[in-house]
């Protein structure tokens, strides 16, 4: 994914970011037309599609019931995977993968790891024995930037339309039985009301912009990703990439970065109410 | 259990008749960072390809001086089977479908007139409910198709099964699971020659002949639905201004 620029290429995007209107038109913290669709893997408890750009990720996300871990008895796991398919680029291969899928697993768990992001207590079934475990695997088709965005969007939408089987619990101790209905309609959905997406600012020149082209990707010194909830909470952030940031950029970036995060949660709320009444389930 | 795969009324567990296949829809071109790509579905099973090429032999040791070498990486997403199965890169049933794949399209694409060049074909299965091999090579034509690589013919696989004396064609996991014999193969339908064969678990003699004449007949079948989306797919890059 290397783009080779000439200086005067570089000169003309930084002073596009500067001015607030890059090379395609947009403002800073404009992104370009995000595509989505839900529940397109029957196989799993929810899942869905996300393409923003040259960019599109597949989520899936799977649940099975498992003991507690000894040390969280009363909560269930979510184990967020992020796996680079071949098909996106022939470095993908084999083990050319495993450093971004890597990095882009922890950033993601980073974002749903504090305890006010998704209701962990409502995937315990007995407590001290069994619980769910969601594994959330995203998958990159193909990677044209801006990764990290798309696959939080497309992690949130696949979360919104997880249903579970309802567990009838029964009896105590060595006699208890559960009961894992075979009822496709006798299900429940996670509250997905405070999860997060993560918005990533890259600066360029002496500006930052979201969503940047390769182009632009190439131009920039740095970038810093924000968790942000739905009610404007910022769930994790972390600086990555080469380049030093200025306190004050940082915070007019983390400013930007909720008010950007909190419009795009407002419209993927909409869409997916949408889409729920489209259908019956 | 076995009323499931073939009930008396001759229906199979999905309702389909014995001959009869899956639902097939097919895409072309919808990777665009690959020089050909293509998205199969039949019934539930999902496959994505993409195909890079021809280009410069990454290895210098592996080059021919003479044609075009074929490397293939096959690939199950994790949330693809029923149960969660977790990625790992030296799977040996995934390495042992990439090389039948690359063996089935050495047959069928022309090499000699890409010599000292490598082609490379990667298979991503989305969703599988059984015939993941048979659509990863449906898919892979319509990829090489896309990408412009010139081929001898369509590869058009298909796998059956038999199961009291009648063929069930395009078998789904269910009746992959069941203990019938499982016949796969890769034809190239216009002069029905067999590209790639398997066979696992046992077949009766007098059912081979059958089974075969059975399998290369879903094969045209699907040859006929992929050509057509090829087509459309040709006029509508065409029109694209």
């Amino acid at each position: 994914m290397t783009t080779r620029l000439s200086n005067a290429e570089i000169q003309y995007i930084v002073d596009g970011v500067e001015q607030d209107f890059r090379s395609d038109g947009r403002g800073a913290e404009d992104y370009r037309q995000i595509e989505l669709e839900t529940r397109i893997l029957p196989n799993t408890n929810g899942s869905a599609r996300c393409k923003l750009g040259k960019t599109e990720v597949l989520v899936g996300v799977k649940a099975e019931v498992v003991d507690v871990d000894v040390h969280a008895p009363h909560i269930g796991k979510l184990v967020i995977t992020a796996d680079c398919s071949a098909v996106a680029s022939p470095k993908f291969v084999g083990k050319g993968s495993e450093v971004l899928e890597n990095d882009l697993s922890n950033v993601l768990s980073f974002l749903y790891n504090s305890t006010n992001t998704i209701s962990l207590n409502d995937l315990c079934i007995v407590k001290g024995e069994s619980c769910w475990q969601l594994h959330v695997d995203v998958l990159f088709v193909q990677c044209g930037g801006n990764l990290f965005d798309v696959a939080s969007i497309a992690l949130k939408a696949a979360l919104y339309n997880t249903t579970l089987p309802i567990v009838k619990v029964s009896g105590e101790g060595i006699e208890m039985e559960m009961e894992v209905s075979d009822d496709p309609y006798h299900v429940w959905k996670l509250d997905v009301s405070n999860c997060p997406i993560c918005i990533t600012l890259y600066q360029i020149g002496g500006g930052f912009a979201v969503d940047p082209s390769e182009e632009e990707v190439a131009c920039s010194e740095g970038f810093v990703h924000i968790g942000v909830q739905p009610n404007g909470d910022m769930s994790s952030m972390e600086k990555a990439g080469a380049g030093n940031i200025d306190p004050t950029t940082l915070l007019e970036m983390v400013e930007v970065g909720v008010r950007v995060g909190e419009e795009i949660h407002k419209q993927l709320n909409k869409q997916l109410d949408a889409e729920k009444s489209l259908a019956k389930l | 259990m076995a009323s499931e795969i073939l009930s008396a009324e001759g229906l199979r567990c999905d309702g389909r008749r014995p001959q009869e296949m899956r639902k097939l829809k097919c895409e072309l071109g919808i990777s665009e960072g690959a020089d050909g790509s293509a998205l199969v579905e039949q019934g539930y099973t999902k496959v994505l390809v993409s195909v890079f090429g021809p280009h410069e032999c990454a290895n210098r040791n592996t080059r021919n001086h003479e044609r075009a070498i074929i490397s293939c990486s096959y690939n199950l997403a994790s949330f693809g089977s029923a149960i969660r199965k977790k990625k790992m890169n030296t799977d040996k049933k995934s390495t042992e479908v990439g090389v039948m794949i690359q063996n089935t399209f050495e047959a069928a694409v022309m090499l000699e007139k890409f010599p000292k060049s490598q082609i490379d074909i990667y298979v991503q299965v989305l969703q599988g409910d059984g015939g993941e091999r048979c659509v990863a090579i449906n898919a892979t034509t319509l990829a090489l198709i896309n990408a412009g690589i010139p081929m001898k013919d369509y590869v058009c696989a298909c796998a059956a099964t038999v199961y009291q004396d009648s063929v069930l064609l395009d078998i789904n996991n269910l009746e992959e699971s069941s203990r019938g014999p499982l016949f796969m193969l890769a034809v190239m339908p216009h002069t029905d020659s067999i590209v790639q064969l398997q066979l696992d678990h046992r077949l009766h003699n007098d059912h081979l002949d059958k089974v075969v004449k059975e399998t290369i007949q879903g094969c045209r079948d699907i040859q006929v639905l992929l050509d057509r989306q090829v087509k459309e797919w040709t006029v509508e890059a065409g029109s694209r201004t």
